[in-house]
């Protein structure tokens, strides 16, 4: 007979739960979706069957490429402006201020809805909105500028916006990890405030970077609302594509075959991003010598 | 003075917002000495080490390292380094690595490193320890990897900032002799921040002892003990009874001081006392000598002498600590404990006395 120790069964409760709801929710639903995107749709009926076909008519779509191109660059975008807006204000936060007052602050954005927060972009974008009107009474600028609105750029400052308390939320609890014992054990050694950003404080939060950069990456080049909404004709992305698939043309295994295509896109970027980190030195591990 | 002082400390005063917690702070530390920063939690022993190291700005006063003012310098471009009190061993990289961290910033080319790193690796006895992760050593060992990579940078000064504080007893002990070896072995001045009498003591060729961010006294660790200059350091360093009264007499050869019923002689010490002038003697537990008075003796009067009854015995190995309730005080009483056994017993009357040497006159 098998023992199962009173702590691993103490362990195994308390991981229950959340394996439960990720197993009914997500591994399932994703399993049952993998092999929907090798069906086929009639008619709005799924057909079993064993094809690559929907692969093969995504990868042969150019509007596809166009499409999961545009999601790319929102998730690159974002998630870089992020990470480099938010790393600053998180080292402030941890290294600069007592209290939490300012972390509190900034999360405090987070209360008023995704939807009020695109549409309050829209007033400040818009032809009529606030930086037109600055500019023009200013007088640098004579007719509103058109793209700053229906624009990827728009599409890219909303989608920060809304992403900056998340990535502010990893970075802090990243950096409240990097004791200042660390930065002075550093200092005292030799490195200069650059070095020990590179050498110590990067490497030692690399997991929380990662978290930050990808969680963004993944959200806001999965999103289609804001696209839809703020990133006019030629800022729309594959997200679109594939809700359409569900929503109106009826065709899942398709919509599934695309999604699936855009996780592969998602997984190669995270791996680039890793293996930049490596390549940049920031990664922790036994990188010097032999 | 012989040795030239590599660390010198002129009127170094620091303040956190209205709280002064360094008063005017002059010292100088003697090449390739080991000097202990001792004194009770709080009095200022981090941050005074901190000065040095360049992590805090003094608010008034200099420093200067080798003849060169540092004032100014930041921590990384001043010739010391320092031993963290929690070690901040760097958990991304490995032992060998942790122990390059200061060699790569300077830019050393790889075999040199390589070779320093080991025979740094090989003084702290970590040889094959250099693939190690951090979180795979044990505390003693993660101690001496703290002093390695300290160490490989060849400073000037060796801060250590209660090093032992987080190993047990027996490993400390260990420790301490190691850190001896390795001081002798490099020649590196070491400024060693304790609150551990005993480790003081050990460890040290001076103690700089401190109390409320004032030094106390300097000195060696048997000048400090024979000779304390006052009430707290004579308190702080190991067991000692306190004896306090007025000067009834006083001449150029002795000073006399009435303790409880009795009165005591010190010879003058350079002291200046008034007559009349509440004062403290000091003495050694080991410094008495304890007779039994046998029961319907009469108590002999005398100079230098206590009479009492014992309170309590404690055995500590090879040495017995009576507690002796005198008049005025309870005195404690050491010796070392006799072939034949035979002891002083609870309640027995004993007379205790003293050479008038023994005794140390103080002030303050
Ligand atoms: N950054 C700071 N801000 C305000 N007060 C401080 C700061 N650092 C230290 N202090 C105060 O300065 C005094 C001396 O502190 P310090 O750490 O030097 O004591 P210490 O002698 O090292 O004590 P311990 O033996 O407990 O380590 C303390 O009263 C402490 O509260
Ligand atoms: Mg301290």
């Amino acid at each position: 007979m098998m023992k199962i120790s009173r702590q691993e069964r103490m362990g195994l409760g308390l991981v229950a739960p959340s394996f439960f709801f990720l197993l009914v929710f997500f591994i399932i639903p994703a399993i049952l979706l993998f092999v929907c995107s090798f069906w086929m749709a009639q008619a709005f009926r799924l057909i079993p069957a064993f094809t690559f076909d929907n692969y093969a008519r995504a990868l042969s779509n150019t509007g596809f490429y166009f499409l999961t191109w545009n999601a790319l660059k929102n998730g690159l975008c974002t998630a870089v402006l992020t990470v480099v807006l938010s790393f600053p204000a998180a080292y402030f936060i941890v290294y600069r201020t007592r209290g939490n007052l300012l972390f509190y602050l900034i999360l405090v954005s987070w209360f008023s809805s995704y939807l009020v927060r695109i549409y309050a972009w829209r007033v400040i974008l818009g032809s009529n909105g606030l930086i037109n009107t600055t500019l023009m009474q200013l007088g640098l600028i004579d007719q509103p500028l058109e793209m700053l609105l229906f624009s990827p750029f728009a599409t890219i400052v909303t989608l920060t916006h809304i992403m900056l308390p998340f990535g502010l939320l990893l970075l802090v609890s990243a950096l409240r990890d990097v004791k200042k014992e660390y930065v002075e054990a550093a200092r005292d050694l030799g490195a200069s405030q650059t070095e020990v950003l590179t050498r110590v404080i990067l490497p030692m939060c690399y997991k929380g970077v990662v978290g930050a950069f990808m969680f963004t990456f993944v959200i806001s080049a999965g999103d289609f609302v804001t696209p839809q909404l703020l990133g006019g004709r030629d800022g729309m992305t594959t997200g679109i594509l594939i809700a359409n698939q569900f929503r109106t043309a009826g065709n899942w295994p398709f919509g599934a075959a695309m999604a699936f295509l855009l996780l592969a896109a998602f997984l190669v970027v995270y791996l680039g991003f890793v293996r930049l980190l490596d390549l940049l030195r920031l990664a922790p591990g036994r990188r010097f010598h032999d | 003075m012989s040795t030239p002082n590599i660390v010198e400390l002129y009127g170094v005063t620091k303040a956190f917002g209205a709280l002064t917690v360094l008063h005017d702070i002059d010292l100088g530390i003697r090449e390739g000495e080991i000097l202990t920063l001792l004194g009770p939690s709080g009095c200022g022993k981090t941050t005074l080490m901190r000065i040095i190291a360049g992590f805090e700005a003094t608010t008034h006063g200099r420093v200067t390292i080798k003849g060169s003012d540092v004032s100014y310098l930041p921590p990384d471009k001043r010739p010391v380094n320092m031993v963290f009190q929690r070690y901040a061993l760097f958990p991304h990289l490995d032992v060998f690595d942790n122990v390059a961290f200061g060699l790569r910033l300077k830019k050393w080319p790889k075999e040199r490193v390589r070779e320093a790193v080991q025979h740094m690796l090989h003084l702290v006895q970590l040889d094959d320890y250099g693939s190690r992760w951090i979180h795979e050593l044990s505390g003693g060992q993660a101690q001496r990897v703290a002093l390695a990579r300290a160490l490989v940078n060849a400073p000037s000064v060796l801060l250590l900032d209660e090093p032992l504080a987080a190993l047990d007893l027996k490993i400390r002990h260990h420790m301490l002799a190691e850190l001896k070896r390795i001081h002798q072995e490099t020649g590196t001045t070491f400024i060693y921040v304790t609150h551990d009498q005993d480790e003081a003591t050990i460890l040290s060729d001076r103690i700089v002892l401190m109390n409320k961010g004032c030094i106390e006294q300097i000195g060696t660790p048997e000048e400090m003990y024979a000779h304390p200059g006052s009430l707290f350091c004579a308190r702080f360093l190991g067991e000692t009874n306190i004896l306090s009264g007025a000067v009834s007499a006083t001449d150029s050869e002795a000073t006399f001081v009435n303790v409880g019923p009795g009165t005591a002689k010190v010879p003058a010490n350079g002291t200046a006392v008034l007559l009349g002038q509440s004062v403290s003697l000091a003495i050694r537990p080991e410094a008495l000598q304890v007779a039994r008075i046998g029961a319907g003796e009469a108590a002999p009067e005398g100079v230098n002498a206590l009479e009492g009854v014992v309170d309590d015995v404690v055995f500590m190995g090879s040495r017995v600590v009576y507690s002796i309730r005198t008049p005025i005080e309870t005195i404690k009483y050491q010796e070392t404990r006799s072939l034949d056994g035979s002891m002083l017993a609870r309640g027995e009357r004993v007379r205790a006395s003293w050479r008038p040497e023994a005794a140390v006159l103080l002030t303050r």
